[in-house]
């Protein structure tokens, strides 16, 4: 209401509205890992919308990076657990 | 003749000057009568201004010339126009301003309670002395404020009247009557002996308020006698109106308001379910309008008068039309400016003992501490002069508001929730509230008189910046912040269980920004929601928890919606209720059979026609006009059945129907007779499960999660 710019959430819509071609050339299960990028994007769309960019698209794509960095560190916690189990195992 | 002391209970112009209606202390209501001349003010081009001044000249006003302060522009000079009788003026100024559209007025079209507030100190629904020869009033002298937290009450005789039935779903048959210990119904046939009964009771037991269901759409345009105390007056009739408010068509049915005595009706009135009669009251007594006025009005029209009285009070000139656009901006003010509140992506999945702490009204505390108001300019809308400078219009309405509804909260919380006056505290301090949530919005409301958009925009800035001060206190201190929306946060941390728990948490995050934060409650546990579309994404604001003493909370989720129908609503309260049963979420797996139990039995009853009609209705509101659809909703089709019964149907009006099998699928009501057994049972059951399985489906996966999860 009231707005006269549209919020981050609509602009990231507009920009997977752009890609539908992109997305549509993709294997199906490439898509679903595609729409998961744009789903770590809009985990962020607070952050995104602080940068006060023109584009926020490069914010969106940190956040993007930044999901999956995490991903990676719980997965990196998750072997870590696993190896202590192991080991305790083989002990 | 002694004093008269006693509540005013109505004011209103009749033919010669203004008619003042006293509920005085010697249980009389009197009749008075007082002088009100009213001034109102016109200024611009110099040789319209004189042209003016002649065509005012001739028609008896007094005129002066005057320099009078524009919130905006500072001193102008302005021609000063006294009309003797109030009642005059809306129909003198209509050809004034038609004849003279280039002028600006002010002071022209504020109501008259506001006025005879500012003028005397005294207000309606406000004690005060009067000096009275005969029943011409002398002096008055204002004897209480609006802003007292124990006002004596007004011991008002109230007449309850209420239909047996929606008069919108069938034709009532008996209306009940009720007043002191008196409680009974009279038939509506024949009318004319009903009339003759209802006439009776008026006149016997004298009612200060009329407090009808369905009286303003119904029963008193149906009437043949005049109901006022006022006998000189007619009855005052609105006509219904759809408008455009908050994104959306509204309508609203026709009025009915009386003299001398008040009509509200239940079902027309704003909010009235939200807060009640004392809550209208409370906002009547702090925004001067007068009860029937705020009743049927938006909470918006009260904050609006509250801005006037504070601008008559101070010799603020008060603008006709709105005078300020928004400033020009660059492309890159305009994205830093143009946003919202700040709205955090939760972490879905379900927490336990997870704290939800409010910042305390925040976009009101915000105007009032950084001084926030639309005359101020450049730096003081980023709140780099706090207290440096006069305190604004909109922080001088909106202070002793914040302090009534702080004081009144702080009452509510040392008393012991079944005390019999908790009630009443409650509703005071939630229609309080509905007056400082809206009047953020009317700062950037682009009709608003005291509105600009950049100190809408101020507000909302600040409170980002409070939010992320918050933010950081609570993870200096060790907290997780799992979801923040606009004015919360919710945090969590190991070991933190109780209320008690958090205090350190509160303190802090006060301290930092200056605004004072209350804990709403921590939850046993607390449900994050994902999208529908996407489970890998979070949506803001859909949520549903249970706090520790049993009590529940939800958020965007069916029970919520409007157009939910009450058996949908009701099955699915009950499930979160069972569920609510489970002290740890580990214990809820044990109460997903009974939940289950609970939707099937709910959908044995549906299909054995045991749920009544009034569950299975549906209440949604027509979007734009009924031709304009291009794929009617069931709203739409049911209103095309209005249509063809002959009723009238206009955008913004809430249809009601029920899901029938077959076509067009819906029966609106209202529209003859619903067959029964054409209601589609397999539509409402899918909806329900659904409903139902938002809760319980949601909570297994996001158990799972948590349960199989790593989290950093």
């Amino acid at each position: 209401m009231g707005r006269t710019l549209p919020t981050i959430t609509q602009q990231l819509s507009d920009t997977e509205a752009a890609l539908v071609r992109f997305r549509r050339t993709l294997r199906k299960s490439d898509q679903y890992i595609f729409d998961g990028l744009f789903a770590a994007a809009r985990c962020h769309t607070a952050a995104i919308s602080q940068m006060d960019a023109l584009l926020p698209f490069e914010a969106a794509l940190l956040a993007i990076l930044l999901e999956q960095a995490k991903e990676i560190a719980i997965l990196r916690q998750k072997l870590e657990t696993l190896d202590g189990s192991t080991h305790r195992l083989a002990d | 003749m002694a004093p008269l002391t006693g509540w005013l209970i109505d004011l209103y112009p009749n033919e010669t000057d203004l008619a003042l209606w006293l509920l005085a202390d010697s249980g009389e209501r009197l009749l008075l009568r007082m002088d009100f001349p009213i001034t109102f003010y016109a200024a611009g081009d110099f040789s319209a201004l004189r042209q003016a001044w002649r065509f005012l000249r001739d028609k008896g006003v007094i005129l002066a010339r005057e320099t009078r302060r524009d919130l905006f522009t500072g001193e102008r000079t302005v021609l000063a126009a006294t009309v003797p009788r109030p009642a005059s003026l809306p129909e003198l100024f209509a050809e004034l301003s038609a004849a003279f559209p280039a002028l600006d007025y002010y002071d022209a079209d504020v109501p008259l309670p506001l006025r005879f507030a500012a003028r005397t100190g005294g207000g309606l629904l406000g004690r005060c002395r009067i000096d009275a020869t005969g029943n011409r009033v002398a002096a008055i002298e204002a004897l209480d404020s609006p802003w007292e937290l124990d006002p004596q009450p007004i011991p008002l005789r109230v007449l309850e009247l209420s239909p047996d039935v929606d008069p919108a779903l069938r034709p009532p048959g008996r209306l009940r009557v009720k007043y002191g210990r008196v409680d009974y119904t009279i038939s509506l046939e024949p009318f004319q002996s009903f009339e003759i009964a209802l006439h009776a009771t008026i006149h016997q037991f004298d009612p200060d308020l009329i407090l009808s269901d369905y009286g303003d759409t119904w029963l008193l345009p149906r009437l043949t006698f005049n109901p006022n105390r006022d006998p000189a007056k007619d009855v005052l009739s609105r006509k219904a109106e759809s408008y455009f408010a908050y994104g959306q068509v509204v309508y609203r049915g026709s009025q009915v308001y009386l003299f001398g005595r008040w009509h509200i009706d239940r079902k027309n009135a704003m909010l009235f379910g939200e807060y009640g009669l004392e809550g209208v009251l409370e906002q009547a007594r702090v925004t001067g309008l007068g009860v029937q006025e705020m009743a049927r009005k938006s909470p918006g029209a009260g904050i609006t008068a509250m801005q006037m009285l504070t601008a008559l009070r101070t010799g603020v000139l008060v603008p006709v039309v709105k005078q300020q656009a928004e400033s020009a901006k660059t492309l890159d003010e305009l994205i830093r400016a143009d946003k919202g509140g700040m709205i955090y992506q939760p972490l879905i999945g379900v927490h336990e003992h997870v704290a939800q702490i409010d910042f305390a009204s925040m976009y009101p505390s915000i105007m009032v501490n950084f001084n926030i108001s639309p005359e101020k300019k450049g730096p003081a809308l980023s709140g780099a002069t706090i207290g440096s400078e006069v305190e604004g219009l909109i922080p001088q309405t909106l202070r002793p508001l914040l302090e009534k509804r702080l004081a009144l909260k702080r009452r509510l919380a040392e008393l012991d929730p079944r005390d019999c006056r908790a009630k009443s505290l409650k509703a005071r301090a939630a229609a309080l509230k509905w007056l400082l949530v809206v009047c953020f919005g009317y700062l950037g409301y682009k009709n608003a008189r005291f509105g600009k958009i950049e100190s809408h925009e101020a507000v909302t800035s600040i409170s980002r910046e409070l939010l992320l001060q918050a933010k950081e206190t609570a993870e200096e201190l060790g907290f997780t912040v799992l979801h923040m929306y606009i004015d919360c946060l919710f945090v969590q941390k190991p070991g933190c269980e109780q209320a008690a728990d958090f205090s350190p948490l509160l303190a802090a995050i006060e301290q930092q920004t200056g605004i004072p934060i209350a804990l709403e409650g921590v939850y046993r546990w607390v449900a994050f929601l994902p999208s529908k579309r996407d489970k890998r994404i979070p949506v803001p604001n859909r949520y549903f928890g249970v706090f520790l003493d049993g009590e529940i909370k939800y958020r965007g989720i069916e029970l919520r919606r409007h157009d939910t129908p009450p058996f949908v609503a009701k099955v699915q309260l009950a499930v979160l209720q069972c569920l609510a049963g489970a002290k740890t979420l580990a214990q809820v797996q044990d109460y997903i059979p009974k939940a289950r139990e609970i939707v099937e039995h709910s959908n044995r009853e549906l299909r054995a026609g045991r749920v009544p009609l009034e569950d299975l209705v549906i209440t949604q509101r027509l979007s734009r006009d009924v031709n304009a659809y291009k794929f009617p909703s069931p709203a739409a089709r049911a209103a095309r059945q209005w249509i063809d019964a002959g009723k009238s149907v206009a955008p913004g009006q809430v249809m009601r129907f029920v899901f029938t099998r077959g076509k067009p699928g819906v029966w609106a009501a209202g529209v003859g007779e619903l067959d029964e057994r054409t209601v589609d049972v397999g539509r409402y059951i899918r909806l329900s499960e659904s409903a139902a399985g938002t809760i319980w489906g949601a909570l297994i996966e996001l158990i799972k999660m948590v349960t199989d999860g790593f989290h950093l």
